[in-house]
């Protein structure tokens, strides 16, 4: 038998996308998505003027869009078509180009997602430190957590910790096994995340670098001065008015 | 190693705020630099022959001077992207010393008549952007930013600007349309960013890195930097050392340094009883170098004269307990997962590879099949619109090139498992990433 | 911004040395040497060149990639190579990787034998493939719009239909979404691609990916032929290609002519040919019998009932709808003029002029046509300032509305806006203003004053400036909307901005009708006879409403025009049309006033079924010429109207489509020289001929214009003051075309944020507009933008239009 013919059939053809949106047709019935008129279009005040805020640190308020989607991937919990619509409205943008820029970036979520992110780094350096066991250790340790979302992510620039993971954007590492079901019980009790193993912890490896008395990045007035920064840490929807 | 520049005491508790920057002498290069006339400070760094630290080691100094001189709308922009795999060395210098990026930027920008600058930092860096924001606001609040600097008649608006997950946001002109506002997706060169970027403004593109050693070339003068160093690769780099490494972390050599004592010296080499089998020397994109390659001096020069590059200065060792094959599906999951999609060779080119990968460890390829691998990798190299398809082409053609006894052992062994197993349906497609 | 001078060059294509002119694109240049270099995503139309399909990579002398060739811009003494085998190796790698995804299904692809992909693979790829890697499969075909079918497996990911949603209609729907190779061509949240210029990526898309809904599968390219025409469904006049097959219009595509519609259409001049093809279209001629029904008769007796307008010599009217040719126009004139003794004839016809609006003085109408203050289309893209005053381009001439975006996105034009209603152009303009419902004239008289140094509104002296200060070359966009009594200081102003006779600047009207320029010139006016020339004044289409209404005129040819659906005062119409003795019309379909009171009916071609000649408003003379044999027993309106004229006693001496042009010619001075064969393809204008000068002059300088007219109050609670516009879709041809049933033109009445909530009116929700009786039903449009204590209502449509009001004030409430 030549060896083609070993070969096991291939299918020619396959659903071949991670995405939803490839097979689906546009609901006819809805009216053309242009740029949201302000008085029909309700956007919260405090997101309008967050919003606001970020066009106005910009030469071309264009620029402000990746800075607004965060704000309203904050807001909302996604960028569900609302926030998206909301963020238009305020930068006289239409939703299709805002939807066109989220989607490119793999940080914002156009279907709804947990509240928490686990962003498990997958990439090469982190795997061959065992990234995928830990991630599938993650995968199991986060079931039946709704509100846990587990991604496998690339080089989150990190692999100094590998095998590591962000975790609602605090970075953690060398991870084994067990704390896997660590981080879920610090997420779930909403406590620091694996403190002893933060990144912002961790003395440089370059002796030259080291100092007697390294305790990590102090909070860095993380509360104060950039509290109102649109990606530290996750919010709750509710709590936001 | 003489003596570290960007490095030293950088755990000093507190440098990441403005007294303590201030205590060790920090902004004094800016004070020395204001008091300099501006064509003498990219004449210092001229003369220092730094080469980028972001990937493409072109001269600092030759870009800086390429911008149109003149009062116009310019800007500077900081690439604090950091997506290579293996690189994470700009994360440390601007969790801990910030301030040392922010005066680069600003002596750059006084040299260079720019009054509008961004710092562009992957979202994921979320501890960084805020410690960065922090400084950012101490530096106005002490006139450091801001209207008519220190009195120099000087002033720069700096902004912080956060990334949302995208690899292709490190070449710098996807960067620009990302910081535009809009997909990430790389521009046709020319024009250059030097000469229309931003807003379609001149605009100077660097590296963390970069940026932040200037401080240090202005307090010691070009000159004196060019000293520290090999020919071509002038000063010190910040590598980032992962994977197969007992420590494995970030370190300032002087470049020039041979790649052993990098590997072996400061990180430990791999495990006990484990050898080196191949490593990345610049960056996942870099062509993979062997044990035998771990003499070479670690310098621009030399590694691209061994068929490989410095990149961003991240290494990534490989030990024997890994296939070649498991590090090629790994590289490869990644640049087909980053493609930006804008042109043909790189979106088809790394998409294909992907499934061709898939399609090798479903036991469905024949030892044939690799003569297309490496045929595929050339028809992206030097085809595509940016060089993200290179990136993933040129270390798969090294891996190829320098593994093909195993890859043919790989290929015959899934052959093996897949006849083994007729009843198994395979997944030709495995998703790319989880999104 | 002044068109850019051109320099040739020389350079070396394979060997050969070539010309072209400097800075254009290599690969431009090499199709110009006859070196054909493949490619997909390249389109000069769309701008910029963004480099994605890397199709077109070449090698050129002294740099050691690739490069693209169309994004490389031709230097003197390039040396390029397109046939090195490291090209072609590049061509072949390209090709292969289109096809890595692609499904190859052309069997079942509409695109098949017209497809770029295809083409290129046959000439430029290996002949095999390598892939045995699973492709993507997808569900297939799905809906993008009514109009768009999107096969998402065939994309190639060229850009070039989210290029032209982004940067050329600017409507920013179509996007792509997601990356990499999930990278895919969509809306916002399954809205579908709905934008008056859609139609345009099917014919940009160099795949089967993008297909006409109403196109799907109807013919193969072996099967269908291209003709060459005119679409004259607006002012636009584009140019176009009817696809024919079987003497049945199938598809219209875009014939690209600069001068006119820079090749892009928009989708009523696209989609709209399907009314040439239904039941509602009619076929035969038809005559009301006794019990009042229309009915089919033969020609003769339709041609016997018709020609006894003969009995009412003197007592006779015509109107001359938009899409009458210029002869048929000519002819209606003389059967009016020679054979009825009659001097009632009138073709301007906006629904937006005020029930009796004055006739516009024969001198200012030739001051108006005066060659010297012509603007041509291409002058709106590289003028410093263009000026758009009482029109919305977007409805009134659609493809005007791309090329002001083109102006002020490629060229920097500064665009200022006056208008009554917000503009689609709002967020591209330097500067807006609004001016109260039918206020044209006064504001232009405050501007006139303002351009004098006189006190005028804040408004006018900011636009004033903007004027003054906006570079030499200033384009003024009018509407024929604003009505006669603005027109003194319109030419007022040009006069004052120096318009006459400066190269790329003046006055571009858009008229109401589709041939609004050409029939006026050819004489349908009731004051001016054949170009321009002094007759006896007769009376307007307002006036002849009222005469026949009062028995005065009794007998009425309406020339493709239904005054109860098209013009003001619908119902002193309805009056003048029940009261007349003999209503003679020619419709291709059967519209209210046409139903309910034509005597005879005598079917009309279609676009694509004339022969004539029309008039761009810029002057350029275009010719229709048919493209598909007339269906049934359709017979060509010059024929008809001379044989009506026989009736009438007149002999027109025209026996072909040929011989009228000639005595239209013969009778406009200004033509004299025009030849079918010169107008070709792309038309001629004569205000560039030497003819020209045969233009009367105006005798006059320019008239005083009229003191603005102090503000309007503002009406009490409820009663807003009403302005009037008419939908890109509101037209017959609309009406019935199977496709774009989902957009026929409703009433939307459009309030401004602040009336709706003093109302409690939300927006979509149903109104009442109501007048002395009168009551129109509508849906609520908030639109912000619409000036509060204003409201705007649509008109042209089958019901509840706003012709039917007689009064500026209307009051509103939810219904
Ligand atoms: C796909 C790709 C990714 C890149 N990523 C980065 C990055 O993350 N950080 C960076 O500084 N440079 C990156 N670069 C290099 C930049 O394009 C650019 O050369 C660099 O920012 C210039 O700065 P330098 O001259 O200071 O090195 C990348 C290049 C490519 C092609
Ligand atoms: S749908 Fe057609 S025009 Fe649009 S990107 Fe795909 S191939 Fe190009
Ligand atoms: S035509 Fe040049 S890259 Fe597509």
């Amino acid at each position: 038998m030549s060896a083609i013919d070993r070969r096991p059939p291939v299918r020619r053809y396959e659903h071949g996308s991670r995405v939803p949106g490839w097979d689906d047709a546009v609901d006819l019935t809805k009216p053309p998505a242009t740029v949201p008129d302000p008085a029909t279009t309700p956007v919260p005040e405090e997101l309008r003027r967050a919003i606001e805020a970020e066009m106005a640190k910009y030469p071309d308020a264009r620029s402000a869009s990746i800075p607004a989607l965060h704000l309203a991937q904050r807001h909302h919990g996604w960028c569900s078509p609302e926030a998206i619509q909301q963020v238009a409205c305020v930068m006289r943008l239409t939703p299709a180009y805002l939807t066109s820029v989220a989607s490119f970036y793999d940080m914002f979520a156009l279907q709804p997602k947990p509240r928490h992110d686990v962003y498990v780094c997958t990439n090469i350096s982190c795997s061959l430190l065992g990234a995928d066991e830990f991630y599938d250790a993650m995968c199991h340790a986060a079931e039946g957590h709704g509100d846990i979302g587990v991604r496998g992510f690339e080089c989150l620039g990190a692999c100094d910790i590998g095998p590591m993971a962000s975790v609602n954007g605090e970075y953690v590492g060398p991870l084994d096994l067990d704390d896997a079901r660590l981080i879920v019980e610090d997420i779930e009790a909403g406590r620091p995340v694996l403190e002893h193993k933060q990144l912002r912890r961790r003395a440089v490896a370059d002796a030259h670098g080291r100092v007697e008395g390294f305790d990590g990045i102090a909070p860095v007035g993380q509360e104060d001065a950039v509290a109102g920064s649109p990606v530290s840490g996750p919010v709750n929807p509710e709590e936001t008015p | 190693m003489t003596q570290p520049l960007l490095f030293d005491r950088i755990d000093e508790p507190g440098l990441n705020t403005l007294p303590v920057y201030e205590r060790r002498g920090g902004y004094g290069a800016l004070r020395k630099a204001l008091a300099m006339p501006p064509e003498a400070i990219i004449e210092e760094i001229k003369q220092s022959a730094i080469r980028g630290r972001g990937g493409a080691g072109f001269q600092m100094g030759m870009k800086a001077s390429f911008l149109p001189k003149g009062e116009m709308a310019k800007y500077l922009v900081c690439n604090a992207d950091e997506s290579e795999p293996g690189t994470f060395k700009d994360r440390e210098l601007m969790q801990k010393s910030p301030h040392t990026l922010i005066e680069g930027m600003i002596i750059t920008t006084y040299a260079t008549g720019i009054h509008h600058a961004f710092i562009y930092i992957r979202g994921e860096y979320q501890l960084q952007a805020d410690i960065l924001d922090a400084a950012v606001a101490e530096a106005e609040a002490a006139g450091y930013l801001g209207e008519n600097i220190l009195g120099s008649g000087h002033s720069l608006r700096l902004v912080v600007h956060r990334g949302a997950g995208a690899y292709i946001c490190g070449e710098e002109t996807g960067l620009l349309d990302s910081l535009e506002g809009k997909r990430g997706n790389p521009r046709l060169k020319p024009p250059f960013p030097a000469i229309e970027g931003l807003y379609h403004g001149p605009t100077l593109v660097n590296n963390v890195e970069t940026l932040g050693t200037v401080p240090t070339i202005i307090n010691m003068g070009g000159a004196e930097y060019a000293k520290i160093g090999a020919p071509g690769s002038t000063g010190t780099k910040l590598i980032s050392v992962s994977g197969d490494v007992q420590r494995p972390g970030n370190y300032e050599i002087e470049l020039g340094t041979s790649s052993r004592e990098i590997i072996y010296g400061l990180c430990g080499g791999p495990k006990p009883g484990r050898t080196v089998k191949m490593w990345f020397p610049g960056g996942s994109s870099s062509p993979v170098l062997l044990e035998q390659d771990l003499d070479l001096a670690y310098d621009f020069d030399t590694l691209a004269k061994a068929g490989s590059m410095l990149g961003s200065g991240a290494i990534i060792v490989v030990d024997d307990s890994h296939s070649a094959f498991e590090v090629m599906q790994k590289v490869v999951k990644f640049y087909a997962h980053e493609s930006c999609g804008k042109c043909v060779p790189c979106r088809e080119g790394t998409n294909w590879t992907h499934k061709f990968l898939a399609r090798i460890a479903s036991g469905e390829a024949t030892p044939m099949d690799l003569d297309i691998l490496a045929s595929v990798q050339t028809q992206i190299i030097g085809n595509c619109l940016c060089v993200l398809g290179d990136a993933m082409a040129m270390p798969v053609g090294s891996i190829v090139a320098k593994f093909r006894d195993e890859l043919e052992a790989e290929i015959e062994a899934a052959r093996e498992r897949a006849n083994a197993m007729p009843a198994v349906e395979t997944e030709h497609l495995v998703a790319i990433g989880a999104h | 911004m002044p068109r850019p001078e051109q320099k040739i060059i020389k350079l070396t294509i394979d060997g050969r040395e070539v010309e072209a002119v400097e800075g254009s694109m290599l690969v431009d240049a090499a199709k110009a040497a006859d070196v054909e270099i493949p490619y997909f995503c390249y389109e000069p139309k769309l701008g910029q060149p963004v480099g994605a399909c890397r199709m077109c990579l070449v090698e050129i002398e002294g740099i050691p990639k690739l490069q693209t060739s169309c994004s490389t811009p031709v230097r003197d003494g390039m040396v390029v190579n397109t046939q090195a085998a490291r090209v072609k190796d590049a061509q072949n790698s390209i090709v292969e990787f289109l096809l890595v995804n692609h499904p190859l299904d052309c069997p079942v692809c509409d695109k098949g034998g017209e497809c770029p992909l295809q083409d290129i693979t046959f000439g430029w790829g290996k002949g095999r493939s390598r892939v045995i890697e699973p492709k993507r499969h997808f569900v297939k075909p799905l809906a993008l719009s009514p109009l768009i079918a999107i096969d998402r497996e065939r994309c190639i990911l060229c850009y070039r239909c989210v290029r032209f949603s982004q940067e050329i209609a600017e409507d920013w729907q179509l996007i792509f979404t997601e990356r990499g190779s999930h990278t895919f061509v969509g809306t916002h949240d399954g809205h579908p691609y709905v934008a008056p210029f859609s139609g345009n990526i099917i014919e940009l898309c160099p795949v089967g990916a993008l297909t006409s809904q109403p196109y799907r599968f109807r013919a193969r390219p072996w099967d269908i032929e291209g003709a060459g025409g005119i679409c004259t469904l607006c002012p636009s006049q584009c140019n176009v290609e009817f696809t024919v097959r079987d003497d049945k219009v199938l598809r219209v595509l875009s014939r690209e002519n600069p001068a006119v519609d820079d090749g892009w259409l928009c989708d009523k001049g696209r989609f709209a040919y399907q009314s040439i093809h239904v039941d509602e279209r009619i076929t035969t001629p038809l005559l009301r019998d006794e019990s009042g029904e229309l009915r089919p008769v033969p020609w003769d007796d339709a041609l016997r009932a018709a020609g006894a307008i003969a009995e009412h010599r003197g007592r006779a009217a015509a109107l001359v709808g938009g899409q009458a040719t210029n002869e048929e126009a000519f002819l209606l004139g003389r059967i009016v003029r020679e054979g009825l003794e009659s001097r009632d004839i009138d073709s301007r016809l906006s629904p937006a002029v005020r029930p009796g609006d004055a006739t516009v003085e024969l001198d200012l109408a030739r001051a108006l046509a005066a060659p010297a203050l012509q603007a041509t289309v291409a002058d709106l893209e590289f003028a410093h300032t263009v000026l758009v005053v009482g029109t919305e381009p977007l409805d009134d001439s659609p493809i005007l509305d791309l090329r002001i975006r083109k102006g002020v996105r490629r060229h920097g034009v500064q665009l200022l806006i006056a208008t009554e209603r917000p503009s689609a152009l709002d967020p591209n303009a330097a500067f807006s203003v609004r001016y109260a419902p039918r206020r044209g004239a006064a504001f232009l008289a405050d501007l006139d004053g303002a351009l004098a140094g006189g006190a005028a509104s804040p408004e006018a002296a900011q636009l004033a400036n903007l004027l003054r200060g906006g570079g030499e070359e200033v384009v003024i966009l009018w509407g024929e909307a604003l009505g006669a009594e603005a027109l003194p200081a319109l030419l007022s102003v040009a006069d004052r901005l120096g318009l006459a006779g400066r190269a790329g600047a003046g006055l571009l009207e858009v008229p109401s009708g589709a041939n609004g320029r050409g029939i006026r010139e050819a004489g349908a006016l009731p004051n001016a006879g054949p170009g321009y020339s002094e007759v006896t004044a007769g009376r307007s289409a307002a006036e002849i409403a009222t005469a026949a209404a009062a028995g005065d005129v009794t007998a009425l040819y309406l020339f493709q025009v239904d005054p109860v659906r098209e013009l003001p005062g619908r119902g002193t119409w309805e009056r003048a049309l029940a009261r007349a003795e003999l209503v003679v019309a020619h419709a291709a379909v059967l519209t209210e006033g046409i139903a309910a009171h034509a005597t005879v009916v005598f079917p009309a071609e279609s676009h694509a079924e004339k022969e004539g000649t029309i008039v761009h408003p810029d002057g350029r003379v275009q010719r229709l010429r048919s493209a598909i044999k007339r269906p049934n027993h359709v017979r060509a309106g010059w024929q008809v109207l001379t044989d009506i004229a026989r009736a009438v006693g007149v002999d027109l001496h025209v026996l072909t489509a040929g011989m009228a042009f000639r005595r239209l010619v013969e009778a406009v001075p200004f033509y004299e020289g025009l030849t079918l064969e010169a107008i070709g393809g792309r038309g001629v204008r004569w205000p560039e001929t030497d003819a020209a000068s045969a233009l009367p002059a105006a005798r006059t300088s320019p008239p005083t214009p009229p003191a603005p007219a102090a503000p309007l109050a503002a009406p009490s609670n409820g009663r807003l003051h009403a302005g009037v516009y008419r939908s890109i879709w509101a037209s017959p041809e609309v009406d019935v075309s199977p496709s774009l049933q989902f957009t026929v033109a409703e009433q939307l009445v459009e309030l401004s944020p602040q009336d709706a909530a003093a109302l409690g009116i939300e927006h979509g929700a149903p109104v009442q507009v109501a007048q002395n009786g009168t009551r129109l039903s509508g849906r609520a449009a908030i639109r912000t933008g619409v000036p509060a204590g204003t409201l705007f209502l649509a008109a042209g449509i089958a019901r509840d239009s706003a012709n039917a009001l007689t009064d500026d004030v209307v009051e509103v409430a939810k219904g």
